[in-house]
């Protein structure tokens, strides 16, 4: 298949094009991408931040809470029972400072005042019901002495607060609060003599605080919350929160390995990390999760939290795809603009070979030098002017052939000696002559010459002195003759002539008078004349023959007849 | 390390960890010989080591095919599909009792497995055992079992406590850690108590169970449910006396973080749980399969299963161990929703009254 050279270099020139702004624009978008994501990750590193912020603002809220209530004055009174009168006053006081408590905060479960003798014997206790606050009180109220937010509490100076580690509330009658994930932040209750007497204890729901605090994130972020040990305490799939309460696994560090560096001790430990999470997910599951680590400095924490936000692979990348989108489209202009580009040169650079293709077919054909786009400078031009130089080249050496030609054409039907046709050509003319004659109806005479003393000549003076004979009769012999006659010489010292028109004998001894004359004068050959002369004799067409040979033969008889006779006349010719 | 839990039918929800992954590993690599016969198992993690299935397939120039189990519900639930997919199979004396029942496992030729010679004569007594005979046949093979016995602080308490009633002396009061487990504290209770059987509580004696529950609840410090957590609560507030539901385990992690502590087995009994190898009913080679029974109770298998595991073999006493400990094998109780039930109430601090209410 032809493919001109125009389209290949405009192939090549599309592709470098096309090539060139595509490389560019993916890894333009490579980075962009990269880039994106980063700052993805570090917005969704920083709202799940400012969210560890808020909820530690909120344990430190309800640590204040409980502190206030168990340094208050009143509740050493009641556990000390101190004004027996009063009593039940007091702690119905209290009680309904509970409920207005847990009125402000929805997200308490439960406020009491366990006393530290009597098993840890409640005092004091206000649940969350359904949709309303409710004060426990008689039978209902319960030991707690061997759960540790009040073991654990009353080991803690004044001031102090404990929180438990988060756990599925199993305490019977807890109302709302029973069966849910819960945390219990406790304060001691200290009497005048710096004696543990009792502790105040909020239950926290768990969830409801997180669910809360987070409400306020777009729905693509998912919230989870694992313990220091890794277990998942809140989690997309509810499945998997609280997992380790049904004798179940369902670690962080499982799904998220790289946050195993949140999990170590506290020297190794870092405090933040950002991942893809488990890499055997699905593409479509992909996510990116940041996870941050948060002691709580300031309280008595049975174990920290480690909270993350995840957010969607896909709703990270959508940014990207839509610079993906846009990359591409630049990429598509730019590569339309290669191809304008690549179609323009490619005709400029076509149009100057074009037209020397055009110029070397047609001097190819006829020889002619046509424009050739000389005038340029480029390499285009070089190859114009070297072409013209060639074609010039060519031309001269053509007409020089010919010259050539000519001079041997020339030769071969002439004799070299005197320039008259020779006998081949002399043949020929006489074909051509019978022929018109027999067409024309007309006649014509041969001459037949023989030089007298020809041999004499030679034998006295010399081959040099026979030729220059040779040379004056031709020379005198062309001077007699009309332009429609043609003289040549077919032998050593014999020459013939051709008549043409008009034979009548007066005319042709007319001829033969002045061509004997002619040849009869002397010639002069360096400081001598020579004595020549010649015998003549006549053939006619077509009356001595119709033919070259019989009229040459003809003639030739003639001839002798004069050179015996010495009647050369054309009547004495029969 | 060993979990036990409390429901019977979580007895073995999570069996001593191990190298899953290398056995797993093991059934992908072994190539698959054309005619060699393959012996297929299932096996709880740690059961089989490699080099101990390696040793088998040598002597018997066959393929075993190990699975690994993890809870009794998918082990039943394996076997009991009647697939006919396995051969032999690891399963505890207080599940067993179903399979029989079902009848998805076979009697056992003991003559076929010589090293139960080499075994304890407490293991050898198959019919002393609950559970793994039924209508004169045996039907499983001991093979490793923990129990649940007492641990104290050698300090606090200088000669070792006799009986599981320490756990109610008020010398120890708020220096006892319990397990935070229906079942066996009411097992544990009905012990205390001299009841007939642990696992079969009259109607009438109810009360006083729970009664003897909420006395052990006042003299307690708290309960645990992990054995990781029984350890820190021993450690932080200095514990005299723990209840160790994971038995060994406990010990071994105790002495590990430094605790100056026994291990002791109370003249009641400790609470037990006991596996044994079985055989399927659709095994494809009888003989071939009591030749593994056979093969994990020999020496190998035994000192893998102590040295990494840190279970108990049946052939040799554990030390800590003294001739004539009784160890209770554990059997499905009376009545596990109540026990549950009752138990949740009292551990919440509930009066008597309020926990016997209907």
């Amino acid at each position: 298949m032809r493919f001109p050279i125009a389209w290949r270099l405009g192939l090549i020139l599309v592709l470098i094009g096309v090539l060139g702004s595509g490389l560019t624009g993916y890894f333009a978008y490579q980075v962009s991408r990269d880039q994106l994501v980063k700052a993805s990750e570090e917005r969704l590193l920083t709202a799940t931040r400012v969210l560890m912020r808020q909820v530690t603002v909120a344990l430190k809220g309800t640590a204040a809470d409980v502190r206030l209530v168990a340094q208050h004055p009143q509740m050493v009174r009641i556990l000390r029972h101190t004004n027996p009168g009063f009593q039940a006053l007091s702690e119905d006081n209290v009680a309904l400072i509970f409920e207005r408590m847990m009125t402000v905060h929805p997200e308490y479960f439960q406020i009491r005042l366990i006393e530290a003798a009597n098993y840890g014997q409640e005092r004091i206790r206000v649940d969350r019901g359904m949709g309303s606050i409710l004060r426990i009180a008689g039978g209902e109220l319960q030991e707690k002495g061997h759960y540790p937010y009040v073991f654990d509490a009353l080991r803690l100076p004044p001031g102090a607060v404990y929180v438990s580690r988060a756990s599925i509330n199993h305490e019977v009658g807890a109302h709302a609060g029973e069966d849910r994930p819960s945390l219990q932040v406790a304060a001691p209750v200290h009497d005048s003599n710096d004696k543990a007497v009792g502790v105040v204890v909020i239950n926290v729901d768990l969830h409801g605080l997180f669910v809360q605090l987070a409400a306020d994130l777009p729905p693509e972020l998912k919230l989870y919350l694992a313990n220091s040990r890794g277990d998942f305490l809140i989690h997309p799939d509810p499945q998997r929160g609280f997992a380790f309460d049904r004798g179940q696994s369902a670690l962080v560090q499982d799904e998220f390995p790289d946050t195993t560096v949140l999990l170590g001790d506290s020297r190794s430990r870092g405090d933040h990390v950002v991942t893809s999470g488990n890499p055997t997910a699905a593409p479509s599951e992909a996510l990116v999760a940041a996870f941050v680590y948060q002691s709580l400095p300031g309280l008595e924490a049975e174990e920290e939290f480690i909270l993350g936000l995840s957010q969607p692979l896909h709703s990270v990348l959508a940014e990207s795809n839509r610079l993906a989108a846009d990359t591409l489209g630049i990429v598509l202009s730019f590569s339309a603009l290669a191809i304008l580009l690549a179609v323009f040169l490619a005709r400029a650079l076509s149009r100057p070979l074009h037209q020397i293709v055009l110029e070397v077919r047609r001097f190819s054909a006829d020889g002619s030098i046509g424009a050739l786009p000389v005038a340029r400078s480029d390499e285009i031009g070089e190859l114009a002017v070297s072409i013209e130089h060639m074609e010039t080249q060519i031309h001269k050496q053509i007409e020089d052939l010919h010259e050539q030609q000519d001079r041997l054409d020339h030769l071969a039907s002439h004799d070299s000696l005197t320039g008259l046709p020779n006998r081949r050509l002399f043949l020929d003319r006489l074909d051509q002559a019978l022929a018109r004659a027999r067409r024309q109806e007309t006649q014509l005479a041969l001459l037949f010459i023989d030089l007298d003393n020809f041999k004499t000549i030679n034998d006295t003076h010399g081959h040099i002195a026979g030729d220059a004979v040779l040379q004056e009769v031709a020379r005198r012999l062309r001077l007699q003759l009309r332009e429609t006659d043609t003289a040549a010489r077919i032998g050593g010292d014999e020459f013939i002539i051709l008549i043409e028109g008009a034979c009548d004998d007066a005319s042709i001894d007319s001829i033969m008078g002045k061509v004997q004359a002619a040849l009869s004068l002397p010639i002069p050959y360096q400081d001598i004349e020579l004595e020549s002369g010649g015998s003549i004799g006549v053939a006619r067409y077509p009356q001595d023959g119709t033919t070259a040979s019989p009229l040459i033969a003809a003639a030739d008889q003639s001839m002798y007849r004069c050179k015996t006779t010495k009647n050369c006349t054309a009547r004495a010719i029969p | 390390m060993s979990f036990r839990s409390v429901l019977p039918a979580m007895f073995s929800a999570c069996k001593p960890h191990l190298s899953t992954t290398v056995l797993l590993l093991l059934c992908i690599v072994t190539p698959a010989w054309g005619a060699t016969p393959v012996l297929r198992v299932l096996a709880w993690p740690g059961y089989a080591e490699t080099e101990v299935v390696q040793s088998f397939e040598r002597q018997h120039g066959v393929r075993v095919e190990v699975t690994v189990i993890t809870s009794d519900t998918s082990l039943w639930q394996k076997i009991s599909a009647r697939n006919k997919d396995y051969d032999v199979f690891a399963v505890n004396a207080a599940e067993l009792q179903r399979y029989i029942a079902s009848d998805l496992v076979l009697p056992l030729s003991t003559e076929l497995i010589p090293n139960t010679g080499h075994q304890l004569a407490r293991f050898r007594e198959l019919a002393a055992i609950p559970g793994l005979v039924s209508g004169g046949k045996a039907y499983g093979i001991p093979f490793t079992y923990s129990e649940m016995g007492l641990i104290y602080d050698r300090k606090q308490i200088a000669a070792a406590p006799t009986t599981i009633a320490a756990l109610w002396d008020p010398r120890y009061r708020g220096k006892v850690i319990a397990y935070d487990g229906g079942t066996h504290n009411f097992s544990l209770s009905a012990q205390s108590l001299r009841l007939k059987s642990p696992f079969r509580i009259e109607a009438a004696d109810w009360p006083r169970v729970a009664k003897q529950l909420i006395a052990m609840r006042r003299n307690v410090l708290g309960y645990y449910s992990q054995p990781e957590e029984s350890v820190q609560l021993f450690l932080r507030h200095k514990a005299a006396l723990m209840f160790a539901n994971y038995g060994m385990q406990q010990v071994h992690l105790l002495k590990a973080a430094g605790a100056d502590i026994a291990y002791v087995i109370p003249k009641e009994g400790a609470l037990a749980w006991l596996d044994c190898w079985v055989i399927t009913r659709s095994t494809r080679d009888s003989a071939l399969s009591h030749a593994w029974i056979d093969h994990m109770l020999g020496e190998q298998a035994s000192r893998l299963l102590t040295e990494r595991q840190g279970l108990a073999s049946t052939l040799v006493e554990q030390a800590d161990r003294r001739p004539g400990d009784r160890l209770l094998w554990l059997q499905p109780p009376e009545d596990t929703g109540r026990r549950e039930k009752l138990w949740g109430r009292i551990r919440s601090g509930d009066p008597l009254v309020r926990v016997m209410a209907p």
